[in-house]
């Protein structure tokens, strides 16, 4: 399956949210939606899932317009929230009926999810008697239950401690796996370095870069050398416009990718040198150089 | 079942299973069952009363001083009650140490006054006193002119009779249950309304919203929840009602002398009817008007000034009615034009059936109206709903929403 935003245009009376947004994710592939807060991410998501129209533009699943009571689709949002004083089998089960599902299916589903995350024990229990992590878990039932072809998580891992995002990573892994189009929002990069294939960023209402992830790392210029040393201070005052990185790295830039080895030489004859790479930007790099830049 | 149905379902369930709604029905029924027992406690009550009196033969004494043997005797028949004696001397002396429970110093057959220990709202006495003695004086007067005591007595009783046939509806009668059925759609749209709003506030506060929006369509969840409010409401009516008529039939045997009751339990059943279609749209009506405004509120404590407009129009439409029945116009200019405008025609036409006798095209012309506005005030109300939970923030301007609402 083919998931596409084309041509996306949104406004909000005279506030214009997004313009021209277009990307694509497959099937058995997960895809990452980056921004900063108030990009445009959420106001995707929701014309994706049919909050409300689009002004123009088309949401397509293998080329043709989606349909909303075929095609299924999973949110957690990045707001979390259901109701606090029910129970949650109750909750669940009516989050799953209003998905489509009749009672005794969701009510099965809901098990073996609540089986999966390890919350069986809760399943009578009202949703406020449980810790923050915990409900975090419920509300990806919601998400999952009804078995979406499309699951799309907002910031999963935030608030979850290391164990349950180990359990939440499994869960993502095995959704790919079976073919679903899993599309992530986050900030954390870690995260979305770790699951996403392709990407695309939005930054103040227009996709500034979308493609393969891979891709998008090899195709950036290897013009810049990320150097760990004693005399960092001296070797950048030697290469004007070097800058020292998150890691402690200092970045060196060249005049072109060609002249590489003749500055190889002359840093290990001149400076002490412990370590010298060619610098491929993180994702977190890249997303701040396009995400950043535009202020 | 679609998702109406399963919406409707869920809310439901949420109110049966919410402890202060049963709390308040089970209380409502029991105030019931012991107002309507009331006639039979105290006639049960009574008869231990009128045991004791005629065993121990005591009975409040009245004093009347200045009197003679016929006049004791006329006020001694009035007043079975009492024990009435002659007494002389220091009457008002007596009644202060508590030898009599009243008494009557007389000066004369035209003049008299009445001493009491405490002077209770109802006491008659005085002007029972006052009847007993005018007719005794005329009788006097009369038979001095020269009329046989016999005729005089004939002249004295003699009555004009009369008898009331009313044409339309008795409107002594019909005020008061047509009272009690408007403050009942009264109390129930304003608490059931109330309830929609904070139903709608607290799904978009605890962001449960988030979900709800991505899930099921707006016009499914404006319709589901009032819907299933209107349905809760007219339970919890069915409750308190229906114990009241049970326990009216139980106790019906000791009614007499209580008026009041009867006359509510004989309400015509075409009127019951009207109320249902009345209660049903004007409810519908109001709780969208609430849903949607609940929708636009941020936090729960908005509510409170987000619905007041709703309120105070409500709660104006309610005055009307109330004057015009307390005046006894139903069908003043004022509760005409009432009777035809949706937010104030289910109270206005719904007083005017049972007090008056509005035409039937102007009943149904009233329906028409308030049920063509009450799907357009929905449908309306959905559509604020969709763009209103989705604002976070500040409470949005009227001029927002209405901007958002044509955007959407």
């Amino acid at each position: 399956m083919r998931l596409e935003l084309r041509d996306i245009h949104k406004s909000f009376g005279e506030k214009k949210v997004l313009t021209g947004v277009s990307f694509t994710a497959r099937s058995g592939r997960a895809f990452g939606l980056l921004g900063r807060n108030g990009a445009g991410k959420t106001t995707s998501i929701r014309i994706l899932m049919g909050v409300f129209p689009a002004d123009s533009g088309a949401v397509l699943v293998d080329g043709e317009p989606i349909d909303y009571r075929k095609v299924g689709i999973g949110y957690l949002p990045e707001e979390r929230g259901l109701y606090p004083k029910k129970k949650i089998i109750e909750q669940l089960v009516y989050f799953a009926q209003l998905k489509g599902m009749d009672t005794p299916a969701a009510v099965k589903s809901v098990d073996r999810w609540l089986e999966r995350l390890g919350m069986a024990e809760y399943r009578n229990k009202r949703l406020d008697t449980l810790s923050k992590g915990n409900q975090q878990k419920i509300q990806l039932v919601t998400a999952l239950a009804h078995d979406p072809e499309i699951v799309i998580l907002d910031e999963p891992f935030s608030g979850l401690d290391p164990v349950n995002a180990m359990l939440l990573k499994d869960v993502v892994r095995e959704e790919i796996a079976r073919g679903k189009v899993v599309l992530f929002s986050s900030h954390q990069m870690s995260y979305i370095e770790e699951f996403c294939d392709s990407i695309a960023i939005i930054n103040k209402g227009v996709v500034v870069l979308t493609g393969d992830l891979h891709e998008i790392k090899r195709e950036y210029p290897r013009d810049r050398l990320a150097i760990r040393s004693a005399d960092s201070g001296k070797i950048a005052a030697a290469f004007p416009g070097s800058a020292v990185n998150d890691s402690g790295e200092l970045v060196v830039r060249l005049q072109n990718p060609g002249e590489k080895m003749a500055v190889l030489r002359r840093l290990s004859e001149e400076f002490d040198i412990d370590e010298v790479r060619v610098f491929e930007p993180s994702l977190n790099d890249i997303f701040v150089e396009y995400a950043g830049e535009r202020e | 079942m679609g998702q109406f149905g399963k919406i409707f379902l869920f809310e439901l369930k949420g109110y049966l299973k919410n402890k202060i709604f049963v709390g308040i029905t089970v209380f409502l029924m029991v105030v019931i069952a012991v107002v309507t027992s009331i006639p039979r406690i105290s006639a049960a009550l009574n008869e231990g009363d009128d045991g004791d009196t005629v065993e121990s033969g005591e009975r409040d004494v009245m004093l009347v001083s200045g009197a003679d043997g016929e006049i004791i005797d006329a006020l001694a028949a009035a007043f079975p009650d009492y024990d009435v004696r002659a007494g002389s001397g220091d009457v008002k002396a007596e009644v202060i140490g508590g030898n009599a429970a009243c008494a009557v110093e007389l000066h004369g057959l035209s003049d008299f006054v009445y001493y009491v220990d405490n002077l209770a709202i109802y006491d008659e006495t005085a002007a029972a006193v006052s009847e007993v003695l005018t007719g005794l004086s005329r009788l006097r007067a009369m038979v001095e002119a020269g009329v046989s005591p016999e005729d005089a007595q004939g002249i004295m009783s003699s009555a004009v009779g009369f008898t009331v046939e009313s044409l339309g509806v008795d409107q002594g009668q019909n005020f008061f249950y047509t009272y009690i059925m408007i403050f009942a759609l009264y109390m129930v749209i304003l608490l059931y309304g109330q309830m929609v709003a904070t139903n709608v506030a607290t799904e978009k506060s605890s962001r449960a919203m988030e979900l709800l929006v991505t899930s099921a369509r707006p016009t499914s969840m404006m319709f589901g929840k009032v819907v299933a409010s209107c349905t809760a409401g007219l339970l919890q009516l069915l409750c308190v009602f229906g114990s009241a008529l049970a326990f009216y039939k139980l106790n019906s045997g000791y009614m007499g002398g209580w008026e009041m009751i009867s006359m509510f339990f004989d309400m015509p059943p075409a009127l019951l009817g009207w109320m249902l279609v009345f209660f049903v749209l004007g409810f519908f009506i109001y709780a969208f008007l609430y849903g949607a405004v609940g929708s636009t509120a941020s936090k729960l404590e908005d509510i409170n000034t987000s619905t007041m407009p709703i309120n105070m129009l409500f709660v104006m439409g309610f005055i009307v009615v109330v004057i015009a029945m307390t005046s006894g116009s139903v069908d003043n200019p004022m509760m005409v034009a009432c009777s035809y405008i949706p937010f104030t025609s289910p109270m206005a036409m719904f007083t005017r059936i049972a007090m008056s006798h509005p035409a039937l095209w102007e009943i149904l012309l009233s329906v028409a109206v308030l049920l063509g506005s009450c799907v357009g005030v929905g449908v309306l109300a959905a559509k604020i709903y969709r763009v209103g939970v989705l604002l976070y923030g500040a409470s949005p301007k009227l001029r927002d929403i209405i901007k958002a609402v044509k955007n959407a």
